[in-house]
């Protein structure tokens, strides 16, 4: 089996999480380098943190996804958990960079 | 514009005050996901890649200033700043959150929008012709008709839980603006030679996806005052008959392929000879009363020229060319349509930042009636400025950046949000629309290529109506890896076609000269500037460009 992470999306943001696990106390956090990862038999007590997070109402769909450790920390391993991680990989649109609006 | 009467309104702050009860009680914990998410997809809001995405409805396209505003505000105050005009002429906000969905939805209320059938298996908002009333090719103006169906359509109870979405587009022009061939029904105004009455030819079964489809044409004529006991009698074969056992066989276009055209027909006829004559048919004074919100505005009476405007056309090359390619003539003389092009290297296609939408309102208000359209090729469009009018709006739209000369031309894309925003995607599409943006950002080039449709999707079902453009790009997942299908010989116009997948696909850095070559083989073979894409593509067929693509 893979290293793996627990991810979700947080029920009042909608935002992309991982599941951090400090001395077994659980927390979601929006950084995936501060993800717990965990491989083979110790991504049970992930596993189980996770859905009582989503019974908690703290998050929405936990699953678990593939990831690799880098000299800079986890990234996940598919092009799709990465894009969820970092975001969009395009420049969002800005206010005010183009526009000019004249003072009503 | 359709102006909400009392009833209305009140019908929808109370969908605004129960989805605040269902809200406030998922945040406490007293719904489950599952539970929730009926409810929450009821009112246009999806769970996506990054946050939650809600679609407001701009019924057939068509804003008022005011309502625009309030797009701009619910950007900036609960999104990060911007919206998404998709090719249903709706709007989408990318990170709402959930708390404040509520609060959103109130705004919207205010100026009598919703998210209201954006989603979930019912009859979709209806979408139209966005020069609707102002073309010079139109029969008869589309709106009424789209606000009789949207009135029927929204909950009624026996639609409301169909065996998939339904989308209708209405179109009244010669010339198909509105995409009628591939949706679930499309509409098109006609003339009854005989009797000299308007009405409709009717297409059924349109539609992209998994399974692309032209419409079928299951009524050469049909009555206005049919309309709706019409559109009630498929809607009811469809609520019936369709599959429910497998999601990607339950759209319509699935129901009458395989019952087939003529015995789909018969069902369709025999149900419509039960209530044609009952209480959904259309009356005069129906039509008299929903055409009283859809009057012509009392236009000035101009002459169709104008000595500054002339004279900058001579003198600005930049302004020659944004009249030559965003600019239509318009039924009133002294009057023009202006395309505001949402495509630019510097913005994904559709995106508009909430700032811009303010300046849009205020130049709306000033030069158009108050008035804006948002179009399916993702565009909008002030439909009512005077010719006198033309260079000072030039000025304020290049200062918005929105006046890139290119519509319906080549760097004029659509493009679904892909994989950088959305859950089903499996690949990107916005970066390749980018792509292929800046290399031909050349008005030279642009102008020589004419009327080109380029459309990318990130996924099978179709978003982005790669299937009708005259040249597609399906963004797929090969092995972890995005590739690109090209798909060459769509259209989405009167000549409605599929397009074909010419060959293999190409990966992310090799997608944009696979395109640029397929321009080159057109332009090396066409027979002269008048001859476009499409044509040359018909005329010398699919094996032709695929030869010299992959020989
Ligand atoms: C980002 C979230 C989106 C999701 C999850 C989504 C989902 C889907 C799905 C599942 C289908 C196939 C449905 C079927 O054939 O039964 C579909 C088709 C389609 N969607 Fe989307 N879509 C999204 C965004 C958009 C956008 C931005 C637009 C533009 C308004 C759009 C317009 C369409 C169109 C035009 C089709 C194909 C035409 C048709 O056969 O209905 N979608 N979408
Ligand atoms: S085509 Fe696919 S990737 Fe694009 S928006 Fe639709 S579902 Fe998402």
């Amino acid at each position: 089996m893979a290293l793996q992470v627990y991810t979700a999306s947080l029920l009042k943001e909608g935002l992309v999480a991982y599941l951090t696990l400090d001395n077994n106390l659980p927390s979601w956090t929006t950084d995936i380098h501060q993800a717990t990862a965990a491989i083979d038999d110790s991504l049970e007590a992930l596993k189980k943190a996770a859905e009582q997070s989503e019974q908690d109402n703290i998050v929405v769909a936990p699953y678990a996804i593939d990831v690799i450790k880098t000299d800079s920390g986890i990234i996940a391993a598919t092009k799709r958990e990465q894009i969820r991680a970092t975001g969009p990989t395009i420049e969002l649109p800005q206010e005010n960079i183009r526009v000019s609006r004249k003072a009503a | 514009m359709y102006q909400y009467s009392d009833q209305d309104q009140q019908l929808l702050l109370e969908r605004v005050a129960q989805f605040r009860g269902q809200v406030a009680r998922r945040l406490k914990g007293e719904l489950s996901e599952e539970e929730f998410k009926h409810q929450r997809l009821r009112n246009g809001l999806y769970l996506q890649l990054h946050a939650y995405m809600l679609r407001v409805a701009i019924p057939y396209g068509l804003l008022s200033s005011d309502q625009m505003r309030t797009l701009a505000h619910i950007a900036r105050k609960y999104d990060k700043g911007y919206g998404h005009f998709s090719t249903r002429q709706n709007i989408q906000y990318n990170w709402p959150k959930l708390e404040d969905v509520p609060d959103i939805l109130d705004d919207l209320a205010k100026v009598e929008m919703h998210a209201i059938q954006t989603s979930g298996n019912c009859i979709r908002n209806t979408t139209s012709d966005p020069l609707a009333s102002v073309a010079r090719d139109e029969l008869e103006d589309p709106r009424p008709y789209c606000e009789l169906i949207r009135q029927w359509s929204t909950f009624h109870p026996e639609f409301n839980f169909l065996p998939r979405k339904f989308k209708i587009a209405v179109s009244g022009a010669t010339q198909d603006r509105a995409a009628v061939a591939v949706h679930d029904i499309g509409l098109r105004l006609i003339k009854n030679e005989t009797s000299g009455e308007n009405g409709f030819e009717v297409y059924v079964g349109g539609g992209l996806g998994r399974t692309p489809m032209i419409g079928k044409v299951i009524r050469s004529f049909l009555p206005k005052e049919d309309m709706l006991t019409y559109l009630e009698a498929i809607l009811r074969v469809y609520n019936t008959l369709g599959r429910r056992d497998n999601i990607y066989k339950a759209r319509i276009k699935i129901l009458v392929h395989e019952t087939g055209e003529d015995k789909f027909r018969e069902l369709v006829e025999a149900e419509w000879e039960k209530i044609k004559a009952g209480g959904l048919y259309l009356k005069d004074e129906d039509f008299a009363w929903v055409k009283g919100f859809f009057k012509d505005p009392d236009y000035e009476l101009l002459p169709d020229n104008d000595t500054e405007f002339e004279n900058l056309l001579l003198s600005n090359t930049d302004f020659a060319r944004w009249v030559d390619k965003n600019i239509e003539l318009h039924k009133q003389s002294g009057y023009r349509i202006v395309y505001l092009s949402l495509k630019t290297a510097h913005q994904p296609p559709g995106d508009v930042t909430a700032d811009q939408m303010d300046a849009i309102a205020d130049l709306a208000d000033k030069y158009s009636l108050s008035q804006i359209r948002t179009t399916h090729r993702q565009n909008l469009v002030l439909s009512d400025v005077k010719l006198q009018d033309l260079p000072a709006l030039w000025e304020e739209l290049k200062a918005l950046d929105l006046a890139t000369p290119n519509y319906n031309h080549v760097t004029d894309i659509i493009s679904c949000p892909g994989l950088d925003y959305c859950a089903l995607a499996t690949a990107r599409s916005i970066p390749i629309s980018q792509a292929i943006t800046e290399r031909f950002d050349n008005y030279d080039f642009i102008n020589d290529l004419g009327d080109v449709s380029i459309n990318i999707s990130g996924c099978i079902n179709a978003c982005g109506h790669h299937h009708v453009a005259n040249i597609g790009i399906l963004g797929v997942n090969k092995k972890g890896t995005e590739v690109y299908q090209l798909t060459l010989g769509g259209s989405a116009r009167e000549d409605a076609a599929i397009g074909k997948i010419i060959g293999p696909a190409f990966e992310a850095d090799e997608i944009v000269d696979a395109v640029e070559k397929v321009l080159s083989v057109y332009l090396e073979n066409r027979e002269d500037p008048e001859e476009t894409f499409l044509m040359t593509y018909r005329r010398l067929g699919q094996a032709f460009f695929k030869e010299r693509l992959y020989g």
